[in-house]
């Protein structure tokens, strides 16, 4: 071979002497150049030939591709796959190579009918090599991916991605290997915590060889195929690993219409993938296109965008889907687990999709990662529709607790719990100009969450009004400021309020306290007042009349508001404390006015029905609801 | 293979996220503010929807005389004449959705919000179709490559051999097969094995590969069907009746319009482009009173004919585009099979000519689908993002009652 490639030298040297040389003193000149330059361009070699055909230097390329034809024919026509012989595929790609080299060399003589005869032969044998190689190329994908398929049954193939990622009982895993009778032996395997994995989907053997294929068929331009057998087998793989994640195909339309029970597990199982995908899955391809197209940046670039296109966006237009989706309370939790997934997959999306033909896939997470965002604002304008919608249809009895008290306070303070993230979300939607010195202070989620307790109150000041007794609308109202100002100090509520706002809330508290002693017992202390006129001469008819409206109306409040409700027991006992040590004094001083009478102070037992020690029993007695079913029970 | 950068259609979004919370604070104000001003906005109602009309009049008119001039880079169903037909919905649904918040206290009230919010339902059941499309868009794009690869095997080559036909022919074998309509597949992949099993030693060795420049998928589930979104998208549109015009101040008039051009955009882009289970055959009602309703009707029936035309009776999309991929790939088949070696010098000519008649749909093509995707895309988010306002104001508006 070795003289072979003398020859070529020597005929492009004289190729060249003879185009660019006008005349043949200028060939002669160029070749004079040559001949200086090295020793193997030598004035005998190389004179004597000019200006004519030089039938050894055709004689050795007929001779080269006469060659090769014999070699590469003898792979193009083998019935056994190539690369399973180290041997055959290294002479086989050696040959390649020569064939390759063979026509850049001589394609710049192209225009000469026997160089032309030639290279077109050399092209006919070049297709039939890549049609070959890429078969092989193909083999080698799908027959890799089997191997380790193997391997895995094996249970212990370490780096080769022994996995199921399923975290969720065994029994349906069980169940999906059953369901593809020859998958039978797909591994249900330890549940992944941990998402810092390559899988190398294909051996490393394998791979080098798919690399030096690669390098051929882009050398040969036959790239585009190269690429794309390349990128159909792995799209078939990542598509299959999908379905493996149990991750379904869904329409916007189909995701609407889904049980929100449903939508639950699949949201479940799309946090799953979607972490499969882009902390294992993508990586991994990505590390296995620049090795097979190592040196061949774009071929890798484009390859590695047609392989996960299709699964990212599958991935994307279910986050999509669920953005858009119904703003129903309920789903807020699950709708930031969904936002709090791709927001922390962003810098894996930033680094698997950085390159010019990802870089739409990247664009594209962010902006639905953002309309989660709005999802999620969505919700909490949904919640603020509900709180000032919901009717007041019937007192709760005893002025206890409110259900959407409950519901409001139990669910931001859930929803508190992603306090971070949805700072972030509304964050994002706030106008970033004012209050940047006092940003702790009042953040947009403070903002928000003030608002909604604003709101919660108005609609409970609205649902007070039914009760007709204002003492109880009081009660009523002290029993839920209680409840909000309670669930609101001890959570993160608490920090985004501020004190100053539980301060506030407190005196609210006690203001309505304050009313209801008012509402309800000021009658009662009037009747126990003494009057100026106490020295008239009918004044043991007039205590006694007052005595007997005391009891009148003592007896009326204890039995009435022994069925009604103060929830929290602490508040209860300060309000019964509350209640002894405003009437108890008075009280007594009144019967000790009685006493100093002397037609009441002769027949005490019969006249004075309470003494201190009744009067605090009964006011004990007070609060303790109608059979303990709507507020006595401690409430939580 | 669009790098495309969204974050222009994302900036628009804070702006009316803030409107929210400034409009929280004041909200009941503001309310009762917007109610008092009824009557003053009335009269602005009027000019809006009139100019509301004539927007979408104008913008059909404009549709079908560039679909009429057959010469213009934007005839009927080209890529040129799609991306007009979205520019257009573009249009439309801005200056809809200006009507919409300029007159937030009529619209958003009885009996008118339950027309916009059937508004916002319709349009969320395009968003599938944009999906769709956009997978049809990539289809065509691999259907591109094989095109590319044809060229690639015939075109700058000095000596044309029977090695680079055969490259190029089992290229144009693979796209007519990613071509067909999905029933007519399997029969026809048969037909390519035994066609094909000459002269290539390996082709009828390995069978699965065949399959393989159609792995493709849909990102839809199977059972998805875009004639069954489209007349889902129809269904129960009709022109409002008179005293509906009244009872909303000629509001139904412009939630009708802006369905009508919902329904056809969808329509046309199902019609042009592949998407899976592709039906034609929706419940068109465009009453003829409208200024926008003869152009869309012509539109309409010029493209029914179109897909009724024997030579595209079964194709997978009537996009212009789609037709000279064909027309080429039939061409340099007829050519591939027809050739004898060595070429004679006309035969030389003569592929060299053809070659670069393929290389310019190439390029078009090259040049037509990225932009047309991001505008499916834009289509798609602003879809969203006026129903998403929509909504909001929708619940603000029962709120405060």
């Amino acid at each position: 071979m070795a003289e072979n490639g003398e020859e070529k030298w020597l005929a492009v040297a004289r190729h060249i002497a003879k185009t660019l040389g006008r005349n043949d003193t200028m060939a002669d000149d160029i070749l004079q150049i040559f001949s200086n330059f090295d020793g193997r361009f030598s004035r005998e070699k190389l004179s004597e030939k000019v200006g004519e055909e030089d039938p050894r230097a055709y004689a050795a390329l007929e001779q080269t591709i006469k060659a090769l034809e014999r070699q590469i024919s003898q792979y193009v026509t083998a019935d056994q796959p190539i690369w399973v012989d180290s041997a055959d595929s290294s002479s086989f790609l050696d040959a390649i190579d020569e064939l390759i080299a063979t026509v850049r060399d001589w394609t710049p003589m192209a225009g000469d009918k026997t160089v032309g005869a030639c290279l077109i032969r050399a092209e006919d044998l070049m297709q039939q090599a890549m049609f070959r190689v890429e078969d092989e190329f193909r083999l080698l994908m799908e027959r890799g991916g089997e191997s380790l398929e193997l391997s895995r049954t094996y249970g212990n193939g370490e780096s080769t991605g022994n996995l199921s990622f399923d975290s969720e009982d065994e029994d349906e895993g069980v169940g999906i290997s059953c369901d593809n009778g020859e998958d039978q032996q797909i591994p249900t395997a330890r549940p992944i915590t941990d998402y810092d994995i390559v899988i190398d989907a294909l051996p490393s053997g394998t791979i080098n060889d798919l690399h030096e294929i690669a390098k051929r068929m882009v050398a040969a331009r036959f790239g585009k195929e190269c690429s794309h057998v390349y990128s159909s087998c792995r799209r078939e793989f990542l598509e299959e690993s999908f379905s493996r994640l149990r991750l379904q195909k869904l329409s916007i339309e189909e995701v609407q219409k889904m049980a929100w029970q449903d939508l639950e597990d699949e949201i479940e199982r799309w946090i799953k993938a979607a972490n499969v995908a882009l902390r294992i899955l993508f990586p991994s391809e990505r590390r296995l296109c620049d090795r097979v197209f190592f040196g061949l940046a774009s071929a890798a670039d484009l390859s590695f965008m047609e392989v996960c296109r299709g699964s990212t966006i599958q991935l994307l237009n279910f986050a999509d889907a669920v953005a858009i989706g119904s703003r129903s309370p309920e789903r807020l939790f699950k709708i930031l687990d969904v936002f709090e997934t791709l927001r922390d997959l962003m810098p894996e999306f930033e680094s698997v999709f950085s390159d010019q033909y990802c870089l739409f896939l990247r664009n594209e997470a962010i902006t639905i990662w953002k309309r989660l965002g709005e999802a999620i604002r969505g919700i909490f304008m949904e919640l603020e529709n509900l709180i000032s919608r919901d009717p007041a249809k019937g007192p709760v009895p005893g002025g206890g607790l409110h259900p959407i008290t409950r519901y409001v306070m139990n669910y931001l303070r859930a929803a508190c719990r992603s306090r971070q993230t949805l700072e972030q979300v509304f964050e994002e939607s706030a106008s970033p100009l004012p209050s940047k010195d006092d940003r702790d202070s009042s953040s947009s989620l403070s903002v928000q969450m003030a608002w909604i307790m604003e709101l919660l109150e108005s609609n409970l000041e609205a649902k007070s009004k039914i009760y007709k007794d204002p003492a109880l609308c009081s009660v009523f109202m002290m029993n839920n400021g209680q409840y909000i100002v309670q669930k609101v100090k001890d959570s993160e509520l608490g920090l985004l309020l501020g004190e100053e706002w539980v301060r506030k809330h407190n005196a609210k508290v006690r203001q309505h306290l304050m009313n209801y002693q008012r509402s309800s017992w000021n009658k009662v202390l009037g009747v126990l007042k003494p009057d100026n006129s106490s020295l008239a001469p009918n004044v043991a008819a007039r205590l006694k009349e007052k005595l007997k409206l005391f009891n009148q109306y003592f007896e009326e409040i204890c039995k009435s508001q022994s069925m009604w409700v103060i929830f929290d027991e602490q508040l209860r006992e300060q309000l019964r404390i509350s209640v002894t040590k405003l009437l108890l004094p008075p009280y007594e001083s009144f019967v000790g006015r009685c006493q100093n009478v002397p037609e009441i102070g002769r027949n005490v037992e019969r006249n004075i029905k309470y003494g201190s020690e009744d009067i605090e029993a009964r006011i004990n007695n007070l609060f303790r609801g109608s059979g303990g079913s709507a507020g006595g029970r401690k409430s939580r | 293979m669009p790098a495309t950068d969204y974050q222009g259609s994302t900036a628009g979004f804070p702006s009316f996220g803030r409107s929210v919370f400034s409009f929280q604070r004041d909200q009941v104000h503001s309310m009762d503010a917007a109610n008092n001003n009824h009557d003053s906005g009335a009269g602005n109602l009027e000019v809006d929807l009139d100019a509301f009309q004539r927007q979408v009049a104008n913008r059909f008119h404009d549709l079908w005389s560039s679909a009429s001039a057959s010469s213009t880079p934007e005839g009927l169903l080209s890529v040129g004449w799609v991306r007009k037909l979205l520019d257009a919905f573009l249009c439309c649904q801005e200056e809809f959705r200006a009507v919409l918040f300029n007159h937030k206290a009529v619209v958003f009230r009885h009996p008118v919000d339950r027309m916009v919010s059937d508004y916002f339902e319709r349009s969320v059941k395009a968003l599938d179709v944009c999906n769709a499309i956009r997978d049809g868009i990539e289809q065509i794009r691999q259907w591109h490559k094989l095109l590319e690869i044809v060229r690639c095997a015939l075109d700058n080559q000095r000596s044309l051999g029977e090695g680079q036909f055969r490259r190029a022919k089992k290229a144009l074998i693979d796209l007519a097969i990613g071509m067909l309509d999905e029933k007519d597949y399997n029969t026809t992949v048969a037909h390519r094995n035994r066609s094909f099993g000459r002269n290539n030693p390996s082709a009828g060795r390995d069978h699965r590969h065949l399959g393989h420049f159609r792995s493709l998928s849909w990102s839809v589930s199977r059972t998805w069907s875009a004639a069954r979104q489209l007349q889902a998208i129809g269904n129960n549109l009709a022109a409002p009746r008179a005293n509906e015009v009244v009872a909303t101040n000629g509001i139904a008039l412009a939630v009708f319009t802006m369905n009508s051009v919902l329904l056809f955009v969808m329509w046309a882009l199902v019609a042009a482009i592949p998407c899976q289970d592709r039906g034609l055959q929706v419940h068109f009602s465009i009453p003829r009173n409208f200024s926008w309703g003869l152009p869309m009707l012509s539109l309409h029936e010029r493209i029914m004919e179109e897909s009724k035309r024997r030579d595209r009776k079964n194709v997978c999309g009537l996009l212009l585009e789609i037709h000279q991929i064909e027309k080429c790939s039939r061409v340099m088949s007829e050519l591939t099979d027809s050739v004898q070696f060595p070429l004679t010098e006309e035969k030389d000519v003569e592929v060299r000519q053809r070659v670069n008649e393929l290389s310019q749909v190439c390029e078009a093509i090259k040049d037509g689908l990225d932009p047309l995707e991001r505008q499916v895309r834009e289509v798609f988010h602003r879809i969203v993002r006026s129903r998403t306002e929509g909504l909001d104001y929708l619940g603000r508006a029962n709120h405060s009652e």
